[in-house]
């Protein structure tokens, strides 16, 4: 069995916290405990997990609305992820690669390698993160990018001395790309202002039906030197970014391989 | 940019009127800039002008390049307001054309009956679609015979422009009418006399001058006739008309920007096309169902909620800027109206053209547009007389007996 019945997440931050903490202990924020969910034993057998060894982390599997699934321990140095290999696997998720991510201890720290799998791997913001160019990130159901435009070198003619026609230029400082499943595009969305702001509604772009998504739940922002900026705007459900090969995770934060939400947990 | 002549601040393209003292701004005429490229030796700068298609309607934006500055700006000023619509706005053009391509839709109504010269104005108006009584009873075709409804001004078998007396009601429309009739029976005549000819329509829609088509190949190019000569747009070997036994068939020689045909009735999309509306170059494409890559993995992405194409604007070489997704049993495109808007185009009518996905297959319509729909050619195509295209920055409309 599980010891989550204790636990409870931030509603502020999503960090996994004792369910009878009056404040989370990763943000700050003000818990209201009336609302926890009942019962639970003290918190503190938590830090007492048999199994766990100080400074060891584990891997719980987020299914829906605050529910837990299997709890994976990293006690190994290295933790295989995927569809058909390693023991954190998930066969039926057709977004995983064969060999997909690792969960490694390097310096006494948890990181998290892309195996150089098809579809990376994810991390929760917890801060505006900058984007590189064409970097992927996800919000609620939506697998986004953003390109900033090209400088407008004006009409140049081919070879033969002929222009090219095209529609009217609109300035443009940037456009957010909607990646669908399989890699076609859907929309773009091509922006005149410095910032783009998502959500399910009021926003420039939104997502009515995405019902993962908050009213107002992320921002982009672009420097005058084309320096993108993600901003998550205090979404229910976070702004993930696709990782660089490696990262460090630190407790609470939440990863995303294939289908499969992860949060982490450093003891 | 266009720098106000009066107090010398630069201005948006689009902008009639200076940000900086209220000057009215020289429009870059429509003439754009390519053309300056081409003969002149205007700096890059001029030639970014250019494609502020103001006021050349969705035509192309250049149309009147072969036309003096002088000129050009007249008929920028004719197109006057909102930019847009150098010819018949008239918003309900029902649908019941009888025949494949109308007469020309494009005619300005009002512009026809009032120019009474010769020569100089032509007025390419031919007369109205519908003649005031309605339809009524038929006539013969004077060329080949097949009956034809009083009031229509071409026959719809052969094309032939039918004289004053079928069009019986219509009589304001006697003078441009005897203007082409003229300018037909002069070329007819002589046995090596071209049996057709390609008309330049300009920006308010009257004619501006013309290119023989003979038997055999026609190569429509920049380079090949003074008509062309000043479209930066149009390739050196851009198209080929051939007159044959089966009609005129008209060839896109991979020409860089390609040639357009209006649109008469519903057209069959692949994926790949290209279209016009107003100024703005579009490209259809399908969007297919995802596929499980050789290991088994499928790429992640936003679960598709039912798109079945993707609509996207051309900016640039290899460039696109805005794209829409293509769902539902159709999506209507338009300026104000509609599921995809142009709001800034003017040239875009309110509603302008429909894709629509039914039989399994998927169709562009225009929706009585005032400018028209254009589709980019795959290959070649047999036209009948009549057909309006757009090839480089200039329309033409196709006439041949």
């Amino acid at each position: 069995m599980l010891r989550a019945m204790a636990m409870r997440d931030c509603p502020n931050c999503g960090a996994q916290i004792p369910a009878d903490n009056r404040f989370c202990g990763s943000c700050g924020a003000k818990i209201d405990i009336a609302a926890a969910p009942a019962g639970g034993g003290p918190a503190k057998t938590m830090f007492f997990g048999a199994s766990q060894p100080a400074g060891k982390a584990k891997l719980t599997v987020i299914k829906g609305e605050g529910m837990d699934g299997v709890t994976y321990l990293l006690n190994a140095t290295e933790h295989l992820a995927g569809r058909t290999e390693g023991a954190i696997m998930f066969p039926d998720d057709p977004l995983l690669s064969p060999r997909h991510a690792n969960f490694i201890y390097r310096d006494g720290h948890l990181h998290v390698l892309d195996e150089g799998s098809v579809n990376g791997v994810f991390i929760r913001i917890k801060a505006p993160v900058i984007l590189g160019p064409g970097a992927l990130f996800l919000i609620g159901e939506q697998l986004l990018q953003v390109e900033p435009s090209p400088p407008d070198l004006g009409p140049q003619p081919d070879a033969e001395g002929t222009y090219f026609y095209a529609s009217p230029k609109r300035p443009s400082k940037m456009k957010l790309i909607q990646r669908l499943r399989g890699g076609e595009i859907g929309m773009i969305y091509r922006s005149r202002s410095d910032t783009i702001s998502i959500g399910r509604e009021g926003n420039d772009v939104n997502f009515l039906d995405d019902p993962f998504i908050s009213g107002r739940h992320a921002q982009i922002a672009i420097s005058p030197e084309g320096q993108v900026t993600l901003s998550d705007l205090g979404s229910k459900n976070g702004t993930f970014v696709r990782i660089n090969d490696e990262i460090a995770l630190d407790h609470g934060d939440h990863v995303f391989v294939g289908q499969q939400l992860l949060r982490v947990e450093i003891t | 940019m266009i720098t106000c002549n009066r107090c010398g601040k630069e201005n948006q393209d689009h902008y009639k009127f200076c940000l900086g003292c209220g000057n009215e701004l020289a429009r870059p005429a429509p003439a754009p800039s390519p053309s300056a490229g081409v003969g002149s030796d205007g700096p890059l700068e001029t030639a970014r002008t250019v494609l502020p298609p103001a006021p050349l309607g969705g035509m192309p934006a250049a149309m009147a390049a072969t036309v003096s500055a002088g000129e050009l700006r007249n008929s920028a000023g004719a197109a006057k307001p909102k930019g847009g619509i150098p010819w018949n706005d008239s918003p309900k053009m029902p649908a019941p054309v009888p025949f494949q391509l109308p007469p020309n839709p494009l005619a300005g109504p009002g512009a026809a009956p009032r120019s009474t010269g010769a020569g100089i104005h032509p007025s390419t108006t031919p007369a109205p679609l519908r003649p005031t009584g309605g339809p009524g009873g038929e006539i013969a075709c004077p060329n080949c015979g097949r009956s034809v409804q009083v009031g229509f001004a071409f026959c719809g078998a052969c094309g032939t422009r039918m004289g004053a007396a079928a069009s019986g009601p219509q009589a304001t429309v006697g003078q441009p009418r005897t203007m082409f009739m003229a300018g037909a029976s002069a070329a007819a005549a002589p046995a090596a006399a071209p049996r057709g000819r390609l008309i330049l329509i300009r920006p308010d829609g009257s004619e501006g001058g013309s290119h023989p088509i003979h038997d055999g190949d026609n190569l429509i190019g920049r380079g090949q006739a003074p008509l062309f000569d000043a479209d930066a747009y149009l390739s050196p070997r851009h198209a080929e008309l051939s007159i044959g036994p089966n009609g005129v068939t008209i060839r896109d020689l991979q020409s860089l920007n390609g040639v357009f045909l209006k649109i008469a009735a519903e057209e069959p999309l692949e994926s790949g096309d290209i279209f016009r509306i107003g100024q703005e170059l579009l490209r259809f494409e399908v969007i297919s169902p995802p596929q499980a890559l050789e290991d088994g993995t499928e790429v992640m992405g936003t679960p598709n909620p039912g798109f079945w194409g993707r609509l996207s604007v051309i900016v640039g070489r290899d460039v696109d800027g805005s794209a829409f997704p293509l769902f539902g049993e159709a999506i209507v495109l338009g300026r104000e109206r509609g599921d995809i808007l142009f709001p800034e185009d003017g040239y875009v009518s309110g509603t302008h053209a429909r894709i629509s996905l039914h039989d399994e297959r998927v169709f562009l319509t225009d929706l009585g547009s005032s400018n028209g729909t254009f589709l980019r050619l795959r290959g070649e195509r047999v036209i009948p007389t009549g057909s309006y295209m757009l090839m480089g920055q200039q329309l033409f409309r196709l006439e041949f007996r």
